[in-house]
């Protein structure tokens, strides 16, 4: 069989690739805009976020039927075959990575205008965004070259959000004493929560780096005791 | 995905987390494959090298074959799947120049012994190839010509019933038994030539290429008739179509060409035999990966 035989099938695959990537492109705006909304109780920038979560989803649409067409059409084989089943996961990913921005966006009005603040809360949760939008365009960067090495690094990554998941946690307790700050304080944790599952979505990603590359799928660190 | 749904994901996320059991500390892995269930093994072949006159056509083959299984063999054209086959039944032995080193040990016993009747392995060894070819004689006597030859004994029109069954063609065929099989379509003369080679009661069935002449409905007859034959047979299949070897088989072992001479002499060598599933979503060695995706070939 000559190799151009298989040329077609190449390029949509790799065709593939670069939407289901591009997807964690798009996490990644989202998530810059969802941080920018918080840091600046912006309720309309919220909303924009909300309204173009339609765009990952139309892309997981995209990428969904692009791969069920592949598996019909060409039964991609071996290695192919891998890069076919991670990709859907690192569509599906993407497309709750998404929602979870959407969780974070729909929790904002719920501050009310100009709330009163704990700031060592809101620094940690936007530490936490930080650290969640280097996990995601890592995770991408790290399928792109293959690289499971990077891909492991998430986990470190993300040991670190989840850290600060629990120390927001904490602080939300103690200052739900004072009833002012104790609705924010609750909306922060529920923000906290949708970032900490972020960061498990991109460190599943790199998981699926670790499969297409070996062919194994193991899970880099215990769910049950992340 | 719709927005609405997305509270609702996020409880089913919470629910998950919390629900995760801390008596997995070693976390979530692929199940490991235990040691395959140890069949049988009915051909052991050692080191075979076949040589056509000066040229070597297949070097150092070494596998075993199990009872029970589909055992498929692929690979470009000219590396050496159907010399191999035709090993299996001795039928290079009806090529002047052609000649067998090495060792097949069938049912523990030397099939290239100086003592064995090559006819009685062809009986115990039934093969079937790319194009039909029946007889110019009735569907009976297709049937029956093995048995008469071989003087097996029992009740002629009851063989024949049993070989037409266990090729699946009695039923299509059981009004014109008498009829000549040349007006057979080419699915049912290849599974009239299937029943054929079952009808002198052999264990093992090597088919080479048996359905590249055949159209799809036709190839899926004979690729579910297969799976109902691996429960009484061991059958080894060369095909050219990976689909199909992926499809029915246990096991596939994957041949290569080598070049010698700048290119004049072609050798073909085994380069990996596993587990079907193995060779066809993580095979060790990068000439079948390259293969069996299509890179080369």
């Amino acid at each position: 069989m000559p190799a151009s035989q298989r040329l077609h099938f190449q390029e949509e695959l790799a065709r593939l690739e670069e939407q289901a990537l591009g997807a964690l492109d798009l996490v990644v705006t989202t998530l810059d805009r969802t941080l920018e909304a918080l840091h600046h109780r912006d309720i309309e920038l919220a909303a924009i976020v909300i309204q173009d979560d339609d765009r990952i989803d139309g892309r997981y649409l995209e990428v969904h039927q692009g791969i069920l067409s592949l598996l019909a059409l060409q039964a991609p084989v071996a290695s192919d075959l891998r890069v076919v089943a991670a990709l859907l996961h690192v569509i599906k990913h993407a497309e709750r990575m998404g929602d979870q921005c959407v969780n974070i966006a729909k929790l904002l009005p719920l501050t009310g205008h100009e709330p009163p603040v704990d700031e060592e809360i809101l620094a940690k949760v936007e530490k936490m965004g930080a650290l969640a939008r280097s996990e995601v365009s890592q995770s991408k960067q790290a399928f792109l070259l293959r690289d499971v090495a990077l891909a492991e690094d998430l986990v470190r990554q993300d040991a670190e959000i989840n850290q600060l998941n629990k120390e927001i946690f904490r602080r939300a307790v103690e200052v739900g004493g004072d009833p002012d700050v104790r609705e924010w304080g609750m909306t922060m944790m529920l923000v906290a929560r949708s970032m900490e599952r972020i960061g498990d979505n991109a460190v599943d990603v790199g998981e699926q780096v670790a499969f297409v590359v070996s062919g194994l799928f193991r899970e880099f660190s215990d769910a049950s005791h992340r | 995905m719709a927005e609405n749904v997305t509270d609702q994901r996020r409880q089913e996320d919470e629910a998950a987390a919390s629900s995760s059991s801390p008596s997995t500390p070693e976390g979530l892995t692929a199940p490991a494959k235990g040691p395959r269930f140890k069949r049988d093994v009915i051909f052991d072949v050692e080191d075979i090298n076949v040589y056509y006159g000066d040229h070597k056509a297949i070097r150092d083959v070494t596998l075993d074959l199990h009872v029970n299984e589909i055992t498929a063999l692929i690979g470009p054209s000219g590396c050496g799947k159907s010399t191999f086959i035709r090993c299996l039944n001795r039928m290079n032995d009806l090529i002047p120049s052609a000649r067998v080193d090495g060792k097949i040990v069938y049912h523990g016993e030397d099939l290239y012994g100086s003592d064995i009747d090559a006819v009685q392995v062809r009986k115990r060894i039934g093969m079937v190839f790319q194009k039909p070819n029946p007889f110019p004689k009735s569907i009976y006597d297709n049937i029956a010509f093995g048995p008469r030859v071989m003087g097996m004994k029992g009740d002629m029109d009851e063989i024949v019933e049993r070989a037409l069954k266990r090729g699946a063609l009695w039923d299509e065929v059981k009004d014109r038994l008498k009829t000549n099989a040349f007006g057979m379509s080419g699915g049912q003369q290849q599974r009239l030539c299937i029943a054929r080679a079952l009808a002198t009661e052999p264990d093992v069935l090597l088919m080479d290429e048996p359905c590249s002449a055949l159209d799809p409905i036709s190839t899926g007859r004979i690729e579910d008739l297969m799976s109902e034959l691996k429960q009484e047979y061991s059958i080894v299949i060369v095909t050219h179509n990976m689909q199909q070897a992926a499809r029915v088989s246990d096991m596939t072992a994957f041949f290569t060409v080598e070049l010698h001479d700048e290119g004049k002499s072609r050798t073909g060598a085994i380069v990996e035999f596993d587990e079907t599933d193995k060779i066809f979503t993580n095979p060790e060695d990068k000439r079948t990966e390259d293969y069996v995706t299509g890179k080369f070939g």
